[in-house]
C-alpha cells in the first residue's frame, strides 16, 4: 500500500479519465448503433473489459457506417 | 456554396460517428504515454523486482527535448496507424453503400466533394495532434523540465505537415479502390516503403518527406529553424497538393456509372 501512497495521482489520474471517457463515448455509441460487425453483444464485452484497446477496436472495425 | 454543404455534411457526420471524440484521446494516449512511463521508470523496474544487487547502471536522465520527440515517434508509427485505420472508409465505405451514387447524382463537383471530406480529415487530425502534444507538453514541462510554448507551437506546425501528407496520401487510395482494408493497407505500405527508401538513401535525399522528424529534432535541440526543415516541408507540401490534385482526377475518370 504504501507504493500506491507515493504515487502522485495528479499525473496518473489524468490518463485514467480519459480512458474512462474513452469507454463511456463507445458504451453510449454501442447503445445508440441498432447493427455492429459481428454480435453486438460481444462489442460490450470488448469495450467493457479490454481497457483503452477495446474501445478503439470498436470504433474502428465494430462500428457499422449507416 | 455547395462546398459549404458538403462540409458541414462531413462534419456532421464526423459528429455521429464520435471522431471528433475518439481521435484525439487515442492521439492523447499515444502522446502521454512516454513523458509518464518514462518518468517512473525507476519505480516501476523496482516494483517488478528491482536490478540485481551490485548492479552499476544508472538509469539515463532525460532531456525534455528527447522526451518531447518521443512522442513524435510514437506518433509516427501508431499515430500514423490510426490515421490510415479511421480514413480508410471516408470515401470507399460510402461507394460500398452507394451513398456516392445519391450524393452525386445531384449536379456536384467531384472537386468539391473530395476536398469537403479532405478539409473535414484534416481538421480533425490537426485537432488531435495539437491535443495530444499539448498534453504531452503539459507533462514533459511539469515532469522533466522547461520546453517553450512557441517552440511546441512550430514541432505540431511541422509535423503536422507529415500527418497531412499521409492522410492525403490516404485519400488518394480512397478514391482508387472500393475495399476500406485494401485501403489502410495500401496506404501503410506506401509509408513503409518510403521509410525503407529513407532509410536507404536518406544521407543523400535531405529533403525527402521521411526526413522530417529528424529535421525536427534538429529544430528542437539547437532552437533554429534549418535550412533542410523549410525544404522538405515545401517538398511535403508540394507533394500533398499534387496527391490531392491525382485523387480528384482519378475520381472523375472513374466515377462515369
Amino acid at each position: 500500500m504504501e507504493v500506491l501512497a507515493e504515487i502522485n495521482w495528479g499525473i496518473i489520474a489524468p490518463i485514467i479519465v480519459i480512458q474512462m471517457i474513452l469507454m463511456i463515448v463507445a458504451f453510449i455509441d454501442w447503445i445508440k448503433v441498432e447493427k455492429t460487425n459481428g454480435p453486438k453483444l460481444l462489442w460490450l464485452f470488448i469495450i467493457l473489459l479490454i481497457t483503452t484497446f477495446g474501445p478503439i477496436l470498436y470504433f474502428i472495425i465494430g462500428r457499422k457506417e449507416r | 456554396m455547395q462546398w459549404i454543404t458538403l462540409f458541414q455534411k462531413e462534419t456532421k457526420e464526423n459528429w455521429h460517428n464520435k471522431k471528433w471524440v475518439w481521435v484525439p484521446i487515442v492521439f492523447t494516449m499515444i502522446t502521454i504515454m512516454d513523458p509518464i512511463t518514462n518518468y517512473y521508470l525507476p519505480e516501476i523496474i523496482n516494483m517488478a523486482g528491482g536490478l540485481p544487487d551490485g548492479t552499476v547502471f544508472e538509469l539515463p536522465t532525460l532531456a525534455p527535448e528527447e522526451v518531447i520527440m518521443m512522442s513524435i515517434e510514437q506518433l509516427s508509427m501508431f499515430g500514423v496507424l490510426i490515421i490510415a485505420l479511421m480514413s480508410m472508409g471516408i470515401i470507399a465505405a460510402e461507394r460500398n453503400s452507394g451513398v456516392t451514387e445519391i450524393i452525386l447524382v445531384k449536379p456536384i463537383r467531384y472537386r468539391n466533394y473530395i476536398t469537403a471530406k479532405w478539409t473535414t480529415l484534416l481538421l480533425l487530425v490537426w485537432l488531435s495532434l495539437f491535443v495530444g502534444m499539448f498534453l504531452s507538453w503539459y507533462y514533459t514541462n511539469l515532469l522533466f523540465g522547461d520546453i517553450s510554448f512557441l517552440m511546441l507551437l512550430q514541432i505540431i506546425f511541422f509535423y503536422g505537415l507529415w500527418l497531412t501528407f499521409v492522410l492525403t496520401v490516404s485519400v488518394f487510395f480512397n478514391t482508387m479502390f472500393k475495399i476500406p482494408g485494401l485501403v489502410a493497407a495500401c496506404t501503410i505500405l506506401t509509408v513503409i516503403f518510403m521509410s525503407i527508401i529513407n532509410m536507404i538513401f536518406g544521407h543523400k535525399l535531405t529533403w525527402f518527406p521521411n526526413q522530417l522528424s529528424a529535421h525536427i529534432q534538429e529544430l528542437v535541440i539547437t532552437n533554429t529553424v534549418s535550412k533542410e526543415l523549410i525544404g522538405t516541408s515545401i517538398i511535403t507540401l508540394s507533394l500533398t497538393i499534387i496527391i490531392l490534385f491525382a485523387a480528384i482526377v482519378l475520381f472523375q475518370r472513374k466515377e462515369i456509372f
